[in-house]
């Protein structure tokens, strides 16, 4: 399993601009979006704006770091999908 | 005054009344009955739950201060609000009925909460028709809200559906005497707001930020002020008709 990240700038409608296209074997797998100051505590730190096929999850954590946002999506690969 | 009017009058400090008036005159003996039914009742801290689903029902719970909500939990720990209970409003009065609740109901703020038992309500109904009649109104409209809340979170971006539930809150809380001409109080946490528009945290508060930058709402502390109106009910395509207030809906 290889997963490469793609610095990428999203237009979010917020402050929240710069992010990180994840891919797993070549494949798309999620988009991570770093929070801006108007996150309050949570700025800094990585949200999930979007993750495709088994890595879809509107309620994933909030990521203190990219190293954490990685791991999280390599256990959604891994793990057999779950539908509850 | 003649306890035989049934001149609509003001009466502004209590919600129930002011609710049920809204929606067909009462006389004076029937808005004396609203209060004697509606008096005292418990203060209660925020995040309590007032019944649990698979609970049996336990009399009609009265929200008189305060907002609670009705809200579903999955198994995952992931929960939907499914509805505002502001001052004056009530669950299902036909709750006895069931034989357990099919959702949980739970105070978001502090509030003050009256438990009226159901052979009350049900003598309320036989004897006071034009009470029965507002009540039954009162369902039609949670009813008519609940269809406004799907097609918010099925057909309106973050940003209509904050603005549409800002723009109903606007109303009901005037309606009840809990709101001013723009601005009420708000004590609901940005998560339990995600919870009720169907949005992530992070999605509400990028659309709160946007609603402030141009200048649409202002949020202090608690207290929710609506600076432009007519923009925010253009975001939300609001038309408050489906709370079918007649000629109350000055929002």
């Amino acid at each position: 399993m290889t997963m490469k990240l793609q610095p990428v700038q999203i237009a979010t409608g917020s402050n929240d601009r710069e992010s990180r296209l994840v891919f797993e074997d070549g494949m798309l797998v999620a988009v991570l979006v770093q929070l801006s100051s108007e996150h309050d505590s949570e700025a800094g730190h990585w949200f999930l704006e979007a993750g495709f096929g088994r890595v879809e999850n509107v309620h994933a954590p909030i990521f203190a770091d990219l190293d954490e946002a990685q791991a999280w999506i390599g256990r959604q690969l891994s793990e057999p999908r779950s539908f509850g | 005054m003649s306890s035989h009017s049934s001149i609509p009058l003001a009466d502004s400090s209590n919600p129930l009344v002011r609710k049920l008036e809204g929606f067909g005159p009462l006389t004076e003996e029937e808005r004396a009955v609203l209060r004697r039914i509606s008096a005292n009742g418990h203060v209660i801290g925020p995040r309590v739950d007032l019944i649990r689903e698979g609970d049996a029902p336990d009399g009609v719970i009265l929200i008189m201060e305060g907002i609670a909500c009705r809200q579903k939990h999955r198994a995952n720990g992931a929960r939907q609000i499914t509805a505002y209970l502001v001052p004056g409003d009530a669950c299902d009065l036909d709750v006895a009925l069931l034989t357990q609740m099919d959702h949980t109901i739970t105070t978001l703020s502090a509030c003050r909460v009256v438990r009226i038992p159901i052979d009350v309500v049900k003598r309320i109904m036989d004897e006071h028709p034009a009470i029965a009649r507002s009540l039954r109104m009162g369902t039609l409209v949670d009813e008519a809200t609940l269809r406004e809340w799907l097609v918010n979170v099925g057909c309106r971006s973050a940003i209509e559906r904050i603005a549409h539930l800002f723009c109903e809150l606007l109303v009901r809380l005037q309606v009840v005497g809990f709101a001013s001409e723009n601005s009420y109080e708000f004590p609901v946490t940005q998560l339990d707001l995600a919870d009720t528009v169907g949005l992530s945290n992070v999605h509400v508060n990028r659309s709160l930020q946007e609603v402030r930058r141009q200048g649409v709402i202002e949020l202090k502390g608690r207290t929710l002020k609506i600076l432009d109106r007519q923009r925010l009910k253009s975001i939300a395509e609001f038309n408050s008709k489906y709370l079918h207030l007649g000629t109350r809906a000055a929002a």
